[in-house]
């Protein structure tokens, strides 16, 4: 049981540390306030979860960046990680332990966070809130912290150095998240592909646009959370504006949006347990 | 079968050879003493001897098993004490002791680790981050005793440890030693091996200058002595340095300094420069195992005795890595 011990070890760390609290502490009370303000705008919870995707999809990597990227970046420069690997541990039961003890964490800020919410909910909204619909989203909330501990997991098992290790986080959070959503303008995928489509000549359909645009594990988790409002897209002008004209695109359903979340990050745990694998220690 | 075996191990670190073809065997039940200034490819060996680092060149095997492919077999048998042990900062000492127990799947009691390395019960249920370099070195002693290991790795483990510590350690050794463990102490300071190790190695530059029993060692030591003699002019050595057993044979003003490596040879030598100058004052001293230490590893390395065990013949040069 080294893949446990090894797990056991890094969470009870963490949990003696305030990143653990930290986490869970920033997403909650993010979570709740958005909730919260919201109640007094609309009647629905659904709503608000419309807001809260969109703000999740900004700002969660980075919550859980500094709880990620040094998970064992930190072990191999601070040298504790002569005392896992000094025993008879695998390197696949070393990098899997931190992962599971990293999304751990992750998974239980968002459990907290949806509970809250819903907590709030219950007391603050006109409608009771659709059970159904709020699992829905809590659920792709938990694949995309997945996506996400898997991406900064894998990326700290491919280095010793701790500015190499956030340089790496923070470039694949400014790929996946604004780049290729293109959310500033000029500097976005959608951008380049007008351009290059000018320069070639060719006219990129709107559908092929949005497929490449899925194929970020953040945009996925947004273009994912259409399932939660199936049947009320019309009801509020806001919804009805990001997925009223596009409900039969493949890109934008669930299997296809959590398969691209969960081959992000299983991927890159896989080429940063392959990387660590090969990797020198001390 | 020995318990640590290196073929021609080779490490190069771009142009920096840290370990330069290294043949070296330590058998089974044996206190090894692994000794050499810092940097002078202690830590690479044993890092490859971990599967931390893999070889350049060469092979070496642990317990039978090859410390690059098998190094899992390796580490299930083995205890470390690793150099600059680092704990899990809000782990208990305690904590670090029990996690080792389990995945070795021992059954050691982690309160009587504790205890045999002398950290303090209750320090041992506080969290290690606040731990002073001493008691950390206690607790990094007791994960390698977990298990009940075929050998002990212990990589400089009396740095920050008090005199008391030390002492303990070398008990440590000791016990473990009559118990059967082989033991792999490297230090780069021979007085912490000198008393516990059956042979000592000496490590230079990657390379391993002299590996002898203590007792040779003390042999050689107590041959070697330099006398020391005040003259009134100082004459011609010539006829000094050819007295059989003189060395070297040095002048300052006022003063010659004869080196002999058998104590036989101190007479005839004074005689020799008595008949040549006037003595008007002699002193005679040993020279110590310290003295020894520092010629094998300082720069000095024409002046290193003949009878020194040289276990490489690869060149001098080590800068060649292409």
């Amino acid at each position: 049981m080294s893949l446990y011990t090894v797990a056991r070890d890094d969470f009870t760390n963490a949990r003696r540390s305030f990143v653990v609290l930290g986490v869970i502490g920033v997403f909650t009370l993010m979570v709740a306030l958005i909730v919260g303000l919201d109640s007094g705008h609309h009647p629905d919870l659904y709503r608000a979860l419309f807001d809260v995707s969109f703000f999740l999809f900004l700002v969660f990597p980075i919550i859980i960046a500094p709880l990620a990227y040094l998970s064992i970046t930190g072990d191999r420069s601070s040298g504790a990680i002569t005392f896992s690997m000094g025993l008879p541990n695998s390197r696949a039961e070393y990098v899997f332990g931190k992962l599971l003890s990293r999304l751990g964490v992750a998974l239980a800020a968002v459990l907290v966070g949806m509970a809250v919410a819903l907590a709030i909910a219950f007391a603050t909204y006109t409608n009771a809130p659709d059970l159904v619909r709020f699992g829905k989203f809590t659920l792709i909330t938990l694949l995309f912290s997945f996506s996400f501990i898997g991406i900064f997991v894998g990326i700290s098992a491919t280095t010793a150095n701790r500015s190499r290790a956030m340089l790496g986080v923070f470039g694949a959070y400014f790929l996946l998240v604004p780049f290729w959503f293109g959310f500033l303008p000029v500097v976005g995928l959608p951008a380049l592909l007008n351009t290059a489509s000018d320069l070639l000549g060719v006219t990129i359909s709107e559908s092929t646009t949005g497929l490449i645009r899925s194929l970020s594990p953040a945009t996925s988790y947004l273009f994912g959370t259409e399932m939660v409002y199936s049947g009320v897209v019309d009801s509020y002008p806001m919804i009805q504006q990001n997925f009223g004209e596009t409900p039969d695109k493949f890109y934008m359903r669930f299997w296809f949006n959590s398969l691209v979340m969960f081959v992000w990050g299983a991927g890159s745990m896989l080429v940063g347990y392959l990387s660590f694998r090969r990797s020198e220690l001390g | 079968m020995p318990a640590i075996e290196t073929t021609g191990l080779t490490r190069r670190f771009d142009e920096l050879v840290a370990v330069d073809a290294l043949d070296l065997s330590v058998a089974e039940g044996e206190v090894f003493g692994f000794l050499g200034p810092n940097g002078a490819g202690k830590s690479t060996t044993i890092n490859i001897l971990l599967g931390f680092l893999d070889p350049s060149e060469g092979s070496a095997t642990v317990l039978g098993h090859d410390a690059t492919r098998d190094s899992r077999a390796v580490r299930r048998r083995i205890g470390l004490l690793p150099e600059g042990f680092a704990p899990y900062e809000n782990l208990t000492g305690r904590e670090h002791v029990r996690s080792a127990i389990e995945t070795k799947d021992a059954d050691d009691d982690p309160d009587e680790l504790i205890a045999r390395v002398g950290l303090d019960a209750e320090a041992a249920r506080r969290e290690a981050g606040g731990y002073s370099k001493g008691m950390t070195q206690r607790l990094a002693l007791a994960i390698a005793l977990v298990g009940d290991p075929d050998l002990l790795i212990l990589d400089e483990p009396s740095s920050g440890l008090d005199p008391k510590g030390a002492k303990l350690l070398r008990n440590l050794v000791r016990e473990e030693a009559a118990d059967g463990t082989t033991v792999f102490f490297s230090s780069h300071v021979l007085g912490q091996v000198e008393q516990v190790c059956d042979r000592v190695g000496i490590m230079n530059e990657g390379r391993m200058t002299a590996v002898d029993t203590i007792d040779n060692l003390r042999t050689r030591i107590d041959a070697e002595s330099v006398v020391e003699a005040d003259v009134e002019t100082v004459p011609d050595t010539e006829s000094i340095a050819a007295v059989e057993g003189v060395r070297e044979v040095t002048t300052l003003p006022g003063r010659v300094r004869i080196a002999c490596t058998t104590p036989a040879a101190k007479m005839p030598a004074l005689r020799a420069l008595d008949s040549a100058a006037t003595v008007t004052d002699i002193a005679i001293e040993d020279a110590s195992l310290e003295a020894l230490f520092e010629e094998y590893t300082g720069d000095s390395d024409a002046d290193a005795p003949e009878t020194a065990a040289a276990e490489t013949a690869a060149p001098a040069s080590g800068g060649d890595a292409a």
